[in-house]
């Protein structure tokens, strides 16, 4: 488990994290969402004992990471700028860390690189961007790392090679219960992938929501009564949390179970009745309050 | 085995429960048959596994498969599984739905009907051929 407990830091009286909260279970894949500055990396740093925290802990199963080379032995981490030393070739560099990390797989290594199509011996400086990305993603995993810390990985990377990254990832996760925190400005490539999401804002968590749970609980319905319009009885049995009319068809966002609207709407004669899908945008624009452009910009 | 719809208003939980079900229904894998483990459909769909666990611990309650320790999960016996009575008035709202849109189509009471009977005999020939 990772728990982040009241983290603090501010850069030349900047206040870049104020009081952050986040706990990732064992086996758990948290997704941090975020627009650019709203500090995802800056908790990242601090999850990897770079920088050191004003006030506030970051611990792995209990023990901080600060000054912490056992803990650091466990951790795998992708940046988001990634740095190789000069004229080095990924070979190199599992050299390197064959030699600092106790439980490197040599043979974990050759495979990533093997479906990544990459060639061990070139040198770093000639791979393109998402080309380096693959290669820090492969020596992240040799490590076989109990913690899995993930700066924008999918950034530059190409459909295919976010597949095999992300099939890579939920296996290790299924087999040896690696927990994993994964930042993002993209929610939809986090559908599927996290059981948890954390929508950060100015260095604060703004919400923190259980994917599994979120649809379900809101639904988006178009229906239309004809020239009666909207039978008072449906505003006063369904939590209506937004609504927007276009002639007589009445576009609503309801917080109910879809049973509870089928029943209150379907049992009135709608002339139209439709539920339409809600995308995981949309949820989670109208949890953090409604259609805001503050709030669509967090996450759109 | 099968796709997963991310626009659904249903969450991947659901959806695969409901796609096991219709695969276990249907007799595409018949009694008996092993489950693809959590961590080889995890894979598969690209979906966290903790999501494929709790899927497979909701089918275990309603009694769809079992787990037999060490050797994986396999379909159960589903011809004593009591439907659900909410599930069954859901379908036949789809049903009622369905039998309006032929109608909205244009066609006689009588003539949709029509459509509706030759659906259901053509479906109990097949089933008596079994």
């Amino acid at each position: 488990m990772i728990e982040i407990n009241g983290l603090c830091k501010s850069f030349d009286g900047y206040q870049a994290l104020n009081n952050m909260n986040i706990k990732v279970q064992s086996g758990s894949i948290y997704g941090l969402i975020g627009t650019n500055g709203a500090g995802k990396t800056t908790v990242i740093r601090h999850m990897a004992g770079i920088i050191k925290a004003d006030a506030g802990e970051v611990l792995f199963d209990g023990e901080n990471v600060w000054d912490n080379e056992g803990v650091k032995q466990r951790i795998g981490l992708i940046p988001d700028e990634l740095y190789f030393p000069n004229n080095s070739a990924p070979d190199d560099m599992r050299r390197f860390y064959s030699s600092v990390y106790r439980n490197w797989d040599d043979s974990k290594y050759r495979h990533i690189m093997d479906l990544f199509k990459l060639d061990p011996h070139k040198k770093v400086g000639t791979f393109s961007k998402g080309m380096k990305k693959q290669v820090a993603f492969a020596l992240a995993m040799a490590k076989n790392p109990d913690y899995l810390i993930l700066d924008e990985p999918i950034d530059g990377l190409d459909p295919i090679v976010r597949k095999i990254v992300w099939r890579l990832i939920v296996d290790d996760v299924a087999e040896k219960e690696m927990s994993v925190l994964v930042s993002s400005h993209n929610l939809k490539e986090m559908e599927g992938i996290c059981d948890y999401i954390g929508i950060v804002d100015h260095g604060e968590m703004k919400l923190e929501r259980e994917l599994d749970l979120l649809k379900g609980r809101i639904h988006k319905v178009q229906v239309s009564f004809g020239k009666d319009g909207l039978p008072p009885e449906i505003n006063d049995n369904l939590n209506i949390i937004h609504r927007d009319t276009r002639g007589s068809v009445e576009l609503l966002i309801i917080a109910n179970s879809m049973q509870t609207i089928e029943e209150t709407i379907g049992s009135r004669n709608p002339v139209l009745f439709d539920i339409l899908p809600l995308s995981l945008e949309e949820i989670f624009i109208y949890e953090l309050g409604g259609e805001s452009d503050e709030i669509s910009k967090l996450i759109l | 085995m099968f796709q997963l719809d991310l626009t659904s208003p249903k969450s991947i939980y659901e959806q695969v429960i409901d796609n096991m079900k219709e695969l276990i229904v249907t007799g595409v894998m018949p009694e008996g048959s092993r489950l693809p483990s959590v961590r080889e459909l995890s894979k598969d769909l690209t979906v966290n596994p903790n999501t494929i666990q709790k899927a497979y611990r909701e089918l275990e309650r309603e009694g769809f498969i079992y787990t037999a320790s060490g050797r994986g999960t396999f379909v159960a016996d589903v011809s004593v599984i009591k439907p659900d009575d909410a599930k069954i008035q859901n379908v036949e709202k789809e049903i009622l739905g369905g039998f309006r849109s032929l109608i909205y189509l244009g066609l006689s009471f009588d003539e949709a009907k029509k459509i509706v009977e030759t659906i259901i005999n053509t479906e109990e020939r097949s089933k008596r051929n079994d």
